[in-house]
């Protein structure tokens, strides 16, 4: 038997909502009608899913989907921790281990919030107000460092000077998923184009961190459905296949508050060097990116961490339009990720690789073969190299 | 004081009463190991480094320098609003390479702030009665 994922598990439909600041609708119906949309792409019904994967943050129960979307019976239900960041990529990897090793026949991965209009999960970008703070929260919150754009910042402005990285650099990332958005009538910033001089000239939240460093708060769903390559090949869709893919932390996650940059290892280059490896294929051949932006400077951090350039050259590799479709070399989440299609937590970078590797993306990149996916960096991670079939 | 507008205070965990009592005396320890010599900052059952349980509550100098640093200008709690700008530093303290802990840089204008500035320890009463370790540009 194969030691690692690799071609073991596909991707075969794709579904989410609307991306908003306020649904008007319950998480647990948000939650149904991703679910229920890709289950539908699939070419599925609600009584072929059999797992379901979520992230631990979310709020929907795995039995309150089952009893909505009426499944008859679950064989396997799983989370994954670390907020919002961790789950995007770990949730296909356990629905990819359920499936390659029988233990379920077909399980949907999702997310769905009403984490901008707060009804139902708070705001992300607002501290709890309690009077004390208890555990790790004890020695950060009487300081006032609550969120997580304030936790980045303290690494960004370390990267600056470690390496000549400029707030400019930041702005790159801005507006390429910006650029993607604006070819994306779904995005929440479709129609509202952005400069580099936009990005310099936005308000400091942080610094070195600026408002258009930071992602969106959303609310929506968004889901997947991952079987078997010997099911998948008879759904309604060219199955997409997880080349390689896993879960990663490294010696810095509980050494530091502040991600490590001197380190040579990290969360990302854990999971990194083995997924290049399972998968068998190069950072050459990588056709489109899908790194998770909650804050910019974590994706120029993340494509060094990744091997696609080296540490300290990421300025450089984000620069002169190499992120942005169709001229860029490496296209960056195509339907405007995080930062400026809807923030639900990578979810929909997930979906729109699978677009992308079906031929079926607004920004469609020609004859795009393999996808690079990642999980939010700066907490314990995720990553998966998708590929499509042929 | 009203304690919404005031930052929350710390809670001790089970294991760090000593950290916070030491404090209020206005004095900085941190556990070290009885077995590597390391310390480890912020306080854990086992050593960070090695796995051995044993430890002594050291004394440190309170000296270090500053590693990173962000002003916050959007405030995210309503003790912020009063606050900003505020400065948050990560202090890598003179006793070990790598020893760093979170605090606020205070009575410091943000424009002088500069890597590697040697700070020293200052203490600041919590309006719920916590003595918290801050720092202050060293002279």
């Amino acid at each position: 038997m194969s030691e690692s994922i690799r071609d073991r598990a596909c991707i075969v439909g794709i579904g989410h909502t609307e991306y908003s600041k306020d649904s008007g609708r319950s998480e647990m119906k948000l939650a149904c009608e991703a679910i229920s949309a890709a289950i539908a792409d699939a070419g599925l019904k609600p009584s072929d899913i059999d797992g379901i994967a979520k992230y631990t943050m979310d709020n929907n129960d795995p039995i309150d989907i089952a009893r909505n979307l009426c499944m008859p019976h679950l064989r396997y239900f799983g989370e994954v921790a670390y907020g919002g960041g961790g789950g995007p990529v770990g949730t296909i990897m356990l629905g990819a281990m359920a499936v390659a090793t029988g233990q379920a026949k077909a399980v949907v991965a999702f997310r769905a919030m009403n984490e901008r209009s707060g009804r139902g999960t708070p705001r992300f970008g607002q501290a709890a107000t309690s009077a004390g703070a208890a555990g790790v929260a004890s020695y950060l919150a009487p300081y006032g460092l609550f969120s997580p754009a304030q936790m980045i910042a303290l690494a960004a402005r370390r990267h600056m000077h470690l390496y000549g990285t400029e707030s400019r650099h930041f702005g790159e990332i801005a507006v390429a998923c910006r650029h993607h958005a604006n070819l994306n009538p779904d995005a929440m910033m479709y129609g509202r184009p952005m400069t580099i001089d936009d990005h310099q000239n936005s308000r400091m939240i942080a610094s070195p961190l600026r408002l258009l460093d930071c992602c969106l708060e959303t609310d929506g769903g968004a889901a997947v459905v991952i079987t078997t390559p010997d099911r998948a090949r008879h759904l309604r869709h060219p199955p997409v296949f997880i080349a390689a893919g896993g879960l990663g932390a490294g010696a810095w996650n509980h050494r530091s508050i502040v991600k490590d940059l001197e380190s040579h290892e990290s969360e990302s280059t854990v999971i990194g060097k083995q997924i290049f490896k399972d998968a068998g294929i190069t950072h050459t051949d990588i056709d489109v990116l899908f790194i998770y932006d909650h804050f910019t400077p974590l994706v120029l951090m993340a494509l060094e961490d990744y091997g696609f350039c080296k540490r300290g050259e990421g300025k450089d590799f984000v620069s002169n339009g190499r992120l942005r479709w169709p001229d860029g070399e490496f296209p960056l989440n195509t339907s405007g990720g995080n930062l400026s299609e809807g923030y639900m937590h990578g979810m929909q970078n997930n979906i729109e690789a699978v677009r992308q590797l079906r031929g079926a993306a607004r920004c469609q990149v020609k004859d795009a073969r393999y996808a690079f996916v990642s999980a939010g960096n700066a907490v314990p991670t995720s990553a998966m190299i998708l590929r499509r079939d042929v | 004081m009203n304690d919404a507008f005031a930052f929350p205070y710390p809670i001790p965990e089970y294991g760090a009463e000593a950290y916070w009592a030491a404090c209020n005396e206005e004095r900085l320890v941190m556990q070290r190991c009885a077995a590597c010599g390391k310390f480890r900052w912020h306080p854990s059952p086992l050593c960070t480094h090695c796995s051995d349980e044993r430890f002594t509550w050291a004394p440190l100098s309170g000296r270090g320098k500053i590693t990173t640093w962000t002003v916050i200008t959007h405030p995210v709690h309503p003790a912020a609003v009063t606050r900003v700008p505020y400065v948050v530093a990560q202090i890598e303290l003179d006793e070990q390479p790598g020893l760093n802990l979170i605090s606020n840089l205070i009575d410091v204008d943000p424009d002088r702030i500069a890597f590697d500035a040697p700070v020293a320890v200052t203490f600041v009463t919590h309006p719920a009665g916590q003595k918290l370790p801050m720092f202050r540009l060293a002279r």
